[in-house]
């Protein structure tokens, strides 16, 4: 087995600490050294600590002893090299903030590498190998796995993740989602837009419309995939979202104008079917003129997925996971929350009340987020796309 | 030959071939150009539409969009676009030409052709958003004639359709047409008409035996030119309309870019009924064009 030198290298150490010839930090660095994920290293600190002298003074000034060893190791590699995480990006530089000021360890690669698409992620990955950890779409967080290109590291907030959002081996994690929403422009629409049947409203006549051509663009593609949601179809089935689409065009609700954040703001389209974080963000940037309102859909909408990866060949793997470790804390995923992206353990942290009310002011209601479906079977959104592939000629072409 | 009979040296056999060799040279340049950017593409386009995409494998499916009535919308939307735009910009167009030719006022005359060449230039994404802002539900005209009791999206107008295409594609079309039909209105001389008269022949004569025969053909191809123009323009309708109306170029675009539809042995065979449609035009206008420079040059 090839555990067995591990479980080896394990017990030598748990001997060695047990004993006092090595201290606990020592101790600790080497639990890590062998990759071992952090509630592993804690069920074999507990284990051994009752036996052991309690250390003083441990390096990052965390109560977990765990993670204080990874901090050391992180530190002692001096670097974390990242690829595809923009810092404009659902409040990245916040987090940037937070990591440097935790721990002072520089981050390598967001000029260079941080706009590059999920795609370009890979190719980086595989071809230069200098990249620790990357943020990508569901679907290539899939696909690194089954490339080899990822490395497996289970988070210690692992628990709290649903198994949806989540490789069972640890390749990959989501660690926050957009849901479909609807931004609305409320100087020019004065009916309460609440669910899908709502846009079907004779005052609507060209108003409603998408975020661009959705056989192509991923936003506009969720849009019709959710509209299926809320007239009889789901996750398995888009086609009552394309025929809904097909009943606004032929409303002539449906506007061809594409629901960009100045055609949002210059009134072209009064309501926008699009990702809630970027239509939070116009409504900041819109700042009252006009007065843009953002709903889930009552009825419930899909919600896509980022998942973050460790390089399987990282040269700073011990920053890598010290990375995940930062981006599902506490103050991370509220880090993300702010940019509008909803982080993953949103509802732990809503359920603890540890969601500030000023900033919960700014978003739709808790409630109306738990109708969101959270898609992740890629083999589903190729089957989606497929139907839509050819459902969509018949909108636009009738 | 013409030179020898009136009077030019006769070249000896092997000087002409040098000269013959020396302008073969300098026509490399133009031929490698054209090699590269129009024979390859055009033979690699060929080759692909009678391939398989995935397989490899010679097919003819790839032409099966021809007998599909959905799958030849786009091309439906494309040729009432171009016949729409060029009817609307050569019709204008040479209206306008013919004011500016006849306008005494050099400074008019200056300003109108600088003008037309800058508005033949503005396009693409630019343009659609410029049109947005004038025209669109909620643009500045739509808004004023609103205000004033006219709504023009009540009574079923819409930019983002083949109609507000028209009218976008105008936009260009129309200084093109005035740029291209200038020279030949330029070059009808003044002597021409003074013979007619002096021949007895009426005002409405003169346009109907001199004028109109000798400006059919530039008219007729620089029609043709502004068609194959409106037929192969992308950017302007994509930025406009984000694929709502289905045009040609765009769907060939969808099936070489998108994640969804890709196909590139499909998207070679609509651009080998495009390449088809273009080269009837520029073939039309090149065969019209020897009959009148014929007259024009004299």
């Amino acid at each position: 087995m090839a555990n067995d030198p591990i479980l080896a290298r394990i017990d030598e150490l748990s001997g060695a600490f047990t004993t006092g010839q090595i201290d606990r930090r020592r101790f600790l660095k080497g639990l890590v050294g062998l990759g071992l994920t952090l509630p592993a290293i804690n069920v074999i600190v507990a284990a051994c600590s009752s036996a052991a002298t309690p250390s003083q003074g441990v390096a990052g000034a965390s109560a977990d002893p765990a993670l204080a060893a990874l901090i050391s190791a992180a530190k002692a590699e001096g670097d974390l090299y990242q690829t595809g995480i923009p810092p404009e990006w659902v409040n990245y530089q916040g987090i940037f903030d937070l990591w440097k000021q935790l721990y002072n360890i520089p981050i390598d690669g967001t000029s260079t590498e941080g706009e590059y698409s999920s795609g370009q992620e890979l190719d980086s990955i595989k071809n230069t190998g200098k990249p620790d950890v990357g943020d990508v779409g569901i679907s290539f967080a899939v696909q690194a796995k089954t490339q080899g290109l990822s490395a497996p590291y289970k988070n210690s907030f692992w628990a709290d993740i649903p198994d949806t959002a989540k490789d069972a081996d640890g390749y990959w994690c989501c660690n926050y989602w957009g849901a479909q929403s609807f931004v609305v422009n409320t100087d020019a629409v004065k009916i309460p837009i609440n669910d899908w049947k709502d846009l079907l409203d004779p005052s609507l006549k060209n108003a409603v419309g998408i975020d661009g051509d959705p056989t192509k663009a991923n936003d506009s593609f969720f849009a019709v995939w959710s509209a299926a949601v809320g007239n009889g179809g789901g996750v398995d089935n888009i086609q009552p979202g394309i025929d809904f689409m097909n009943q606004l065009q032929q409303a002539g609700n449906l506007t061809a104008a594409r629901a960009s954040d100045t055609n949002i703001i210059s009134g072209e389209v009064k309501v926008a079917i699009k990702w809630d974080y970027l239509g939070l963000a116009v409504r900041d940037k819109a700042a009252g003129a006009p007065n843009i309102s953002v709903t889930i859909p009552s009825s419930g909408s899909l919600a896509s997925p980022y998942a973050d990866i460790v390089a399987a060949k990282a040269p700073h793997p011990n920053a890598a996971k010290l990375w995940q470790e930062l981006i599902y804390s506490d103050a991370a995923q509220l880090l993300f929350l702010k940019g509008y992206a909803h982080p993953i353990r949103f509802d732990v942290l809503n359920s603890a009340g540890k969601i500030p009310a000023d900033l919960a002011a700014k978003l739709p209601s808790a409630d109306l987020y738990k109708k969101v479906t959270l898609v992740t079977d890629v083999g589903k959104i190729t089957a989606a796309q497929t139907t839509l592939g050819n459902g969509w000629k018949i909108v636009i072409n009738s | 030959m013409s030179s020898s009979l009136t009077g030019t040296p006769v070249a000896s056999p092997a000087a002409a071939s040098r000269r013959g060799g020396r302008a073969a040279l300098a026509l490399l340049p133009f031929a490698i150009l054209i090699g590269a950017f129009l024979l390859v593409p055009t033979v690699v386009l060929a080759w692909g539409s009678f391939h398989d995409s995935a397989t490899g494998a010679l097919t003819l499916g790839n032409y099966s969009y021809l007998g599909h009535p959905l799958d030849l919308v786009p091309f439906v939307n494309s040729l009432e676009l171009s016949l729409g735009a060029t009817f609307l910009g050569s019709v204008v167009g040479l209206l306008i030409a013919q004011a500016i030719v006849s306008s005494r006022s050099q400074l008019v005359q200056e300003i109108a052709t600088t003008f037309s060449s800058v508005a033949a230039n503005f396009a693409g994404v630019p343009l659609a958003f410029a049109f947005i802002a004038t025209m669109g539900n909620s643009g500045l005209l739509t808004v004023l004639l609103r205000n004033n009791g006219v709504d023009i999206y009540g009574g079923g107008f819409k930019l983002y359709s083949v109609v507000g295409l028209i009218i976008v594609y105008a936009y260009w079309e129309i200084p093109l047409m005035v740029l291209v039909m200038l020279p030949p209105l330029r070059a009808m001389k003044a002597s021409w008409r003074e013979a007619a008269e002096n021949l007895g022949a009426s005002r409405w004569q003169y346009l109907r035996r001199v004028a109109v025969p000798i400006l059919a053909t530039p008219f007729i191809s620089s029609m043709l030119l502004l068609y194959a123009n409106a037929f192969g323009a992308y950017a302007t309708a994509y930025g406009l309309t984000t694929g709502f109306v289905a045009l040609v170029p765009i769907q060939i675009s969808n099936l070489i870019n998108g994640d969804i539809a890709y196909d590139p042995g499909q998207a070679d065979a609509l651009a080998v009924g495009l390449a088809v449609i273009m080269a009837v035009c520029i073939g039309g206008r090149a065969l019209l064009e020897r009959r009148s420079t014929r007259w024009l040059a004299r």
